[in-house]
């Protein structure tokens, strides 16, 4: 993901901002990092470049 | 509805691996993914027309991306969301900026001035559905509008002043239960495209919202 993504998302539980850190870039891309809520603190996984903002009740529910 | 299997729309050849045979990761992601289809291209069509260049937009349950990449080659500033890893992937693949993420829930307020989704819709027995990623791609639960009405009720949220939003739907979905649901979420509605097919017509709505 670009960084400037950051402008559009929020934390999904309570619509908060998110903060990056970032952990591999390629290319002025963010690959893997985490993003987490500057309000409940809840950590949201980037992992091969796409961030996954589930709520973490759905972040496991995962068919085949 | 059809499972589509057109997925020749990427010039870089990775959907369809015209070019070699695809990797088992490909493959695996495109069995697992809904490939444009009639649906996607009636919604697409609707909102390019309508869309300015340097807006952004939001592609809600992209699959594999075809809707945002539309709204791409029409200038807009088109991101994806879905809920299945291998539509995030398949999208991200042939580059659309791309976040899994439940229908709206993980965007801010007025983000974007156009949000698409060209939901799962067709009406399916409780017992049958959920078991694999292409079936929730398709199903709409009991009435066809398990993801439609979760979506009306928060789109407004992530519309900017003068945004609307598109949606696919069917005959088979009660279109006028749709319409009820936007008005209650504050949306007017209006039906800017359809398409007669031998067991449904696919209709796609326009919303803004009712206080603009």
């Amino acid at each position: 993901m670009k960084g400037d993504l950051l402008d559009i998302v929020c934390c999904p539980l309570d619509k908060h901002d998110l903060e990056l850190d970032a952990t591999e870039r390629e290319d002025g891309e963010i690959v893997t990092g985490t993003l987490t809520c500057t309000e409940c603190g809840e950590v949201y996984p980037i992992e091969d470049g796409i961030p996954n903002l589930l709520p973490p009740d759905m972040r496991d529910e995962a068919p085949a | 509805m059809t499972d589509g299997s057109g997925a020749d729309w990427t010039e870089d050849g990775s959907v369809d691996g015209a070019d070699g045979k695809p990797s088992l990761t490909d493959q695996r992601d495109v069995e697992q993914v809904y490939q444009p289809a009639e649906d996607s291209k009636l919604l697409a069509d609707a909102v390019v027309e309508r869309v300015e260049g340097g807006e952004r937009a939001l592609d809600v349950g992209t699959g594999s991306g075809y809707v945002a990449a539309r709204m791409r080659e029409a200038g807009a500033d088109a991101v994806g969301a879905d809920l299945n890893p291998h539509a995030c992937r398949q999208a991200a693949e042939s580059g659309i900026p791309v976040v899994r993420a439940d229908l709206t829930g993980a965007f801010r307020d007025g983000a974007f001035d156009v949000a698409t989704f060209n939901p799962p819709y067709l009406p399916t027995e409780s017992e049958q559905e959920w078991d694999d990623w292409m079936e929730r791609a398709l199903s709409g639960g009991e009435d066809g509008r398990a993801a439609i009405d979760p979506f009306l009720d928060d789109v407004a949220r992530v519309l900017a002043p003068g945004g609307a939003a598109y949606l696919l739907v069917s005959s088979l979905t009660d279109p006028d239960a749709v319409r009820e649901r936007a008005r209650a979420n504050g949306l007017t509605s209006e039906e800017v495209d359809s398409e007669s097919h031998p067991f449904e017509t696919l209709l796609v709505y326009r919303f803004v919202r009712r206080d603009e």
